[in-house]
């Protein structure tokens, strides 16, 4: 207490009496003590002429360190010693009047002051304890805040003050690390929200109203820190009241959540792909019962409309013969070899129908390896069985095609062979006669041998001939043959225009043919005309003998076409007609 | 067509839908001195065998436009003329003995007519 005044004696005096109590009788014998040897003392070394003197400052000291009972009573006892020692035994009152008055009067002083000291003693001893409460709540005090500052500056948490404005005035030492403040000065002051990027801006900006207006905050948004890091915070705004109750500063605390967040999206981006795949995707438990499917897999198997699959288990997605392999022998599999694929048959919940599907299956386990269920993405093989049964059609249509078109050709040969008078000349016809049926195999490919437009196969089959438009005027509206009947169209035309070229209209400089044909009507029952007719070539004369083209020509085309098929030898120019009903000859795609 | 064979041998109907080949088939059996039926469909073939009881053997192919195919009249014809020498031709995939009637002879297209007639004159009665 280096501000109190007192004498460092009476000070250590005080202090020490009040370290060490002292009985009552212990006190009064003391006070008894000290007043006995100043009486004797004053007696025998100090005359008479100031017998209470000595005494006043010995009742001081008593009262003031032994208290006030033991003062009182050492002034008492003084004024008696004092009395003894000053007294005559001639006196008939052992002391003089004078001196009864003096005694009196110094034993009322003396009590006075040992009451006085007795007071100033309780006054040093109030002074004291308050003194060490005051020491104690300091104590208290700095421990307290040594504690809370630990607990700033040891929290990973952004701690930070702001004032009503919303400035930054305070942020704690762990909050410095996180948002990477190398100097708290640079940014002290600064709008907090102006932190915040996008809605996180708009969302700390509501935040600071609500705590202005005493209502605590939270919200999720971005903020970059002082080095431009980009993290995800957890914020929670509040009020801190002042004296008034009334919000006075905010508190703000940011929680990094960076490393949450980015696992929560990491998560997420699994089951979008889960959820987003085309494939069936699914998961039972070990007991069959079905844990997950996704949409693709409702989809697949007709549970659209969200039955609940909880109640489903594995055997009810398959066909019944299939439930039995997938218990008895997949399962076992996937158990052993932690893997299993192969085509098996699911089951449409609506129809029932089998749906044949590539089933991959695989175990699932938790964290710690056990086996908790197996998991499937299966792909749905409809398509593709579909598409695989149209290629083994496509084939077999195919090879029923090419043999046919192969059977076709052996008999153009045949008969080429049995009618040709040398083989120089069969050989010449049986190419003219391939190249024929080439072109016209051209056109049917062309539509997948589905049908043959008529002028395009006119003008294939007679372009080796002579110049089309010019020898050869082909016209007529358009019409789709049947492939059925295309081939053996096409050998006719060959065979009229080879014979035109050998002694008809093409085989002079000038003559000319013109192909006409017409369609009369307009659905299947339309009559449909061809006409051949051949201009400006040599006079034409009844052949002797009809070979084997002059005989397709008609014979084949009547047979094809179930019509009436002539040919007239006008002088003028060979004429050949042909006439069907047009639903017998061509695709009639109703109008 | 051979008027001057004797009835009741060497009598062939000839069931094809394919002009080309019927005629090739035709003028085939012809020259090799039979007599040829023909007919392009199996209701065409029916009426023929109704009215021509000599005709011994029968060739068709499987695939033909009308209420029959060639299999199905290959049977009625073994029903109704079981003596009948059945040649079964289709350009598509071999048809199993199964689907066909007993005694026939089943030939993929396009087959050598030539072997067809050793066969046939082989089994034709002496």
């Amino acid at each position: 207490m280096p501000n109190t005044k007192t004498l460092p004696f009476v000070d250590r005096l005080l202090s020490w009496s009040f370290r060490h109590p002292i009985s009552t009788p212990a006190r009064y014998a003391a006070a008894t003590v000290l007043i006995v040897v100043v009486g004797l003392f004053r007696a025998l070394v100090i005359s008479s002429i100031v017998p209470w003197l000595l005494f006043i400052p010995v009742v001081l000291a008593i009262g003031l360190v032994l208290g006030r009972g033991s003062g009182v009573y050492a002034g008492v006892l003084a004024g008696v010693v004092a009395g003894l020692s000053i007294g005559n035994a001639r006196e008939p009152l052992w002391l003089t009047d004078a001196q009864w008055i003096g005694s009196i009067l110094f034993v009322l002083v003396a009590a006075g002051i040992a009451v006085f000291a007795a007071e100033l003693r309780a006054a040093f001893a109030r002074a004291r304890r308050l003194t060490v409460e005051k020491d104690d709540a300091l104590a208290r005090f700095a421990e307290r805040e040594a504690f809370l500052s630990g607990v700033l500056s040891s929290s990973t948490d952004c701690i930070k003050i702001l004032d009503l404005d919303a400035r930054l005035t305070f942020m704690s030492e762990g909050g410095q690390k996180v948002m990477e403040v190398s100097d708290f000065n640079a940014i002290a002051g600064c709008p907090w929200p102006d932190f915040w990027r996008d809605k996180g801006n708009d969302e700390a900006r509501a935040a600071i109203a609500a705590a202005k207006a005493g209502q605590s905050r939270s919200f999720i948004g971005q903020a970059a820190t002082m080095r431009g890091t980009v993290k995800w915070w957890h914020v929670a705004v509040s009020p801190i009241p002042g004296a008034d109750g009334r919000p006075a500063r905010i508190l703000s605390v940011s929680r990094d959540i960076s490393d949450l967040r980015a696992s929560e999206e990491e998560r997420d981006r699994f089951v979008r792909l889960v959820e987003n795949s085309n494939d069936f995707v699914g998961m039972v438990r070990t007991d069959g019962t079905v844990f997950y499917i996704n949409d693709a897999a409702r989809r697949m198997v007709g549970l659209e409309g969200g039955a609940d699959a909880g109640s489903l288990s594995i055997a009810d997605f398959l066909m019944p013969e299939e439930a039995a392999k997938v218990a008895n022998e997949v399962l076992p599999a996937v158990a052993r070899d932690g893997h299993w694929a192969g085509e098996i048959d699911f089951r449409h919940f609506g129809t029932g129908e089998p749906i044949p599907a590539l089933y991959s299956v695989f175990p699932i386990t938790d964290a710690d390896g056990a086996l908790i269920g197996y998991g499937t993405v299966t792909r749905d093989f409809r398509e593709r069985k579909r598409v695989e049964n149209d290629m083994q059609l496509m084939n077999g249509e195919l090879a029923h095609r090419l043999k046919n078109v192969l059977a076709v050709i052996q008999s153009v040969a045949q008969q080429t062979l049995r009618n040709a008078p040398d083989t120089e000349t069969a050989s010449h016809d049986l190419s003219a006669r391939l190249a024929a049926l080439g072109a016209a195999t051209d056109v049917l490919t062309g539509k997948s041998w589905r049908s043959a437009d008529l002028c395009e196969l006119t003008k294939r089959a007679l372009a080796p001939h002579g110049l089309i438009g010019r020898r050869i005027l082909i016209n007529g509206p358009s019409v789709t043959l049947k492939p059925e009947v295309t081939m053996a169209f096409a050998l006719a035309l060959h065979e009229l225009a080879t014979n035109a070229s050998k002694y008809g209209a093409l085989s002079n400089d000038n003559g000319t043919v013109a192909l006409t044909w017409t369609v009369e009507g307009d659905d299947a029952d339309a009559r449909f005309a061809l006409r051949w007719e051949e201009r400006g070539g040599p006079e034409v004369s009844l052949p002797k003998r009809k070979g084997f083209g002059s005989t397709l020509i008609e014979r084949s085309l009547r047979s094809y076409f179930r019509g009436q098929a002539a040919t007239d030898y006008r002088p003028e120019g060979l004429v050949f007609q042909l006439e069907a009903r047009l639903g017998d000859a061509a695709i009639v795609t109703g109008k | 067509m051979g008027q001057s064979t004797p009835i009741g041998t060497k009598t062939i109907l000839i069931v094809e839908d394919e002009a080309l080949i019927r005629f090739d088939l035709v003028d085939f059996f012809e020259a090799a001195g039979w007599r040829v039926f023909e007919a392009e469909n199996a209701d065409d073939a029916i009426r023929i065998l109704d009215h021509h009881k000599e005709v011994r053997a029968v060739l068709t192919d499987v695939q033909m436009p009308g209420s029959m195919d060639g299999v199905k009249l290959a049977h009625y014809v073994r029903e109704r003329f079981p003596p009948t020498v059945l040649f079964v031709v289709s350009g598509n995939l071999h048809i199993p003995d199964s689907e066909l009637p007993p005694q026939t002879t089943f030939l993929p297209k396009p087959f050598d007519a030539h072997r067809l007639l050793r066969q046939l004159e082989a089994a034709q009665p002496r």
